[in-house]
């Protein structure tokens, strides 16, 4: 399309956000993703409203269900509801994933940049910080701490955020270090930014496309431990629904009544492939060069 | 001479190597004068990028100033910290460098750099707009108010280093370093280039400093020339004086090797035979003996910097009275 005057204008009313929202809804892969990531939230937020049934009152006689229409997907060893348990579930799962990506985030971009940006015996500290932590496996990790605080939501979501900051903080110190040497980083230098004004005007723009991508790749991982955890127990306590416990129970019961694992394992899946198109397509629209490649 | 802007005394700038200290700048003498265009030539590596970013306080980190100072309006930037450096910097003195394809923040739209490099200044969002409009205009690029809504990538080479002019001029310096502009540029934009800095200097008022290793560039632009070798400087003067009356063999030799001076039918373009010395491990006496063609007994001492004309002076022995010819 030609760059003409007309075909500018009408861009400059679009805040950035809405620029990068007006793309993603173009791009096929971008508005599946926004779809699926659209449905898990907002049934989430509105879990409670949506729940036909109490997802933790028992309901011995009905046990055991295959789908029906009184029970969408049917109901578990204790006839609780599958349905409302699955979207319960969610609840869960994104008040782990998004406080531990945000902190993750957080973290990592304020470590990250001062490794990369800062000198060099700090740049090694930091390092060495995100290599003890990693280096311990994130299951390992989360038993030491439930051993010593006992199980809850809070400590999973604790583990997971500390052990995801250096994934972060090392894909940010190595864009930073590469920005750093660039010519237009010398070039604001050279007409007076101060070493906060390039961090946060220059550098951090550009490191937070990769990052958001990256991000929305991990939310499935996030939610994916955190079900690996409550599976193993050292999660959410039993009576509240989430989707580790729920594939737990389905796992004991497999031969019995396989509605319970596939109910549990479906809204993981759906997870994993919304956040990973949304973060593709997330990808291309945030870099200028990328965007509009395919949609215009 | 009348309103010197930037005044650099005796400069020597040396790096850290593992073999000891590279002697990039040795005794750097030059000036500024104000609304004057200085050029500053040599070939790679003879320190042109050293002095500059020793004006300007960006030096790598194993560079140390071993002597001399640099007064820009009289205050020796030398001694300033970090914190007035920044306050200097993109208001009294600005800068412009070698490749437009990398000056610009690749993800930022180029109105909001150019607002953001504002933020000295106590305006609204819509006057620094206007203003960064007007600039865009000023250098030359059509329909500004709309483009200003563009990305870096979509505008041409030409164009970006255009914009970063107007960026470094924003805030009206008295001293624009404009570090090979050109060189990444064709011929054409060259020219235009040179033409609206020219023209940009008598409007705005400022000191340019040119460094390019392109002697016509230099001839068209400048008023002044400094010619660097191996980190001194080898001749200075008025740009006519230099290039018509050359008195260092060096500028000789570079003159003879620009193509655009060779009259006759070549097969192989003229070069100066040899290389730049080892500034770890420096020759005793004149740098240029070794690929001198000119060379004789008193090359083994070094020369003085000494006056020819009146608006005209270069560092050789050729130029002692009783030794010329």
């Amino acid at each position: 399309m030609a760059t003409s005057a007309k075909t500018i204008k009408p861009t400059k009313a679009r805040s950035e956000l809405g620029d990068i929202l007006h793309h993603l809804v173009r791009d096929p892969l971008g508005l599946v993703g926004l779809i699926i990531v659209s449905i898990i939230i907002l049934s989430a937020v509105f879990a409670p409203w949506i729940v036909p049934y109490d997802p933790i009152a028992l309901n011995i006689p009905d046990r055991m269900q295959g789908p029906s229409l009184a029970h969408l997907a049917g109901t578990d060893q204790l006839g609780r509801d599958t349905f409302s348990r699955v979207i319960m579930g969610g609840r869960v799962a994104l008040q782990v994933a998004l406080p531990t990506i945000g902190g993750a985030i957080f973290f990592g971009l304020v470590l990250g940049m001062i490794a990369g940006y800062g000198p060099k015996w700090l740049d090694n500290i930091i390092v060495l910080l995100f290599d003890t932590v990693r280096s311990f496996p994130t299951v390992m990790f989360a038993l030491a701490v439930v051993a010593l605080v006992g199980p809850s939501l809070n400590t999973v979501i604790f583990v997971i955020m500390v052990t995801s900051i250096p994934t972060y903080g090392r894909v940010v110190r190595t864009l930073t270090q590469s920005l750093r040497n660039s010519e237009f980083i010398d070039a604001e230098r050279s007409l007076g930014a101060s070493v906060f004004r390039i961090m946060t005007v220059h550098i951090l723009p550009n490191v937070l496309g990769p990052l958001a991508v990256l991000a929305a790749m991990d939310i499935p991982t996030v939610v994916g431990l955190e079900a690996g955890l409550s599976f193993l127990g050292m999660g959410v306590k039993p009576p509240t629904p989430s989707w580790g416990s729920l594939l737990n129970d389905g796992y004991n019961l497999i031969r019995n009544t396989p509605w319970l694992i596939i109910a549990g394992g479906i809204p993981l899946i759906l997870t994993t492939l919304g956040f990973t198109f949304l973060g593709e397509a997330l990808r291309d629209v945030v870099d200028p060069k990328l965007r509009g490649r395919g949609s215009k | 001479m009348a309103g010197v802007i930037l005044d650099v005394r005796n400069l020597s700038v040396s790096y850290d190597t593992p073999r000891g200290p590279l002697k990039a700048l040795r005794n750097i003498s030059m000036q500024v004068p104000e609304k004057k265009i200085v050029g500053i030539v040599g070939e790679s590596g003879c320190g042109k990028s050293t002095l500059i970013l020793a004006i300007i306080q960006l030096m790598a980190p194993n560079a140390n100033v071993t002597s001399g100072e640099v007064l820009f309006k009289d205050n020796d930037l030398l001694n300033h910290d970090l914190k007035q450096m920044q306050a200097l910097l993109g208001v009294e003195i600005s800068m412009v460098f070698q490749d437009p394809m990398q000056t610009h923040n690749p993800v930022l739209t180029v109105g909001r750099q150019m607002i953001d490099i504002q933020y000295r200044d106590k305006l609204s969002y819509s006057e620094k707009r206007q203003r960064a409009a007007d600039m865009l205009a000023l250098v030359g690029i059509p329909d500004a108010e709309a483009r200003l809504n563009q990305y870096p990538f979509e505008f041409s080479g030409g164009m970006r280093q255009r914009i970063a002019i107007a960026m470094a001029l924003m805030a009206k310096p008295s001293l624009l370093i404009a570090d090979e502009p050109t060189t990444a540029l064709d011929a054409t934009l060259e020219v235009q280039i040179i033409k609206r800095l020219r023209e940009l200097r008598d409007e705005i008022d400022c000191s340019i400093l040119f460094i390019s290793h392109h002697l016509g560039v230099i001839a068209e632009l400048c008023d002044e020339v400094v010619v660097m070798y191996a980190g001194e400087v080898v001749e200075a003067g008025n740009v006519r004086d230099v290039f018509h009356a050359p008195s260092h063999p060096y500028t000789k030799a570079l003159l003879e090797c620009d193509p655009g001076h060779i009259k006759e039918k070549t097969r192989n373009l003229p070069t100066i035979p040899g290389e730049i010395p080892d500034l770890v491990e420096l020759p005793e006496g004149c740098v240029f003996a070794e690929r001198c063609s000119k060379i004789h007994d008193a090359c083994s001492a070094r020369p003085e910097f000494q006056v020819v004309t009146e608006s005209h002076a270069a560092a050789c022995h050729l130029n002692n009275g009783e030794l010329v010819k």
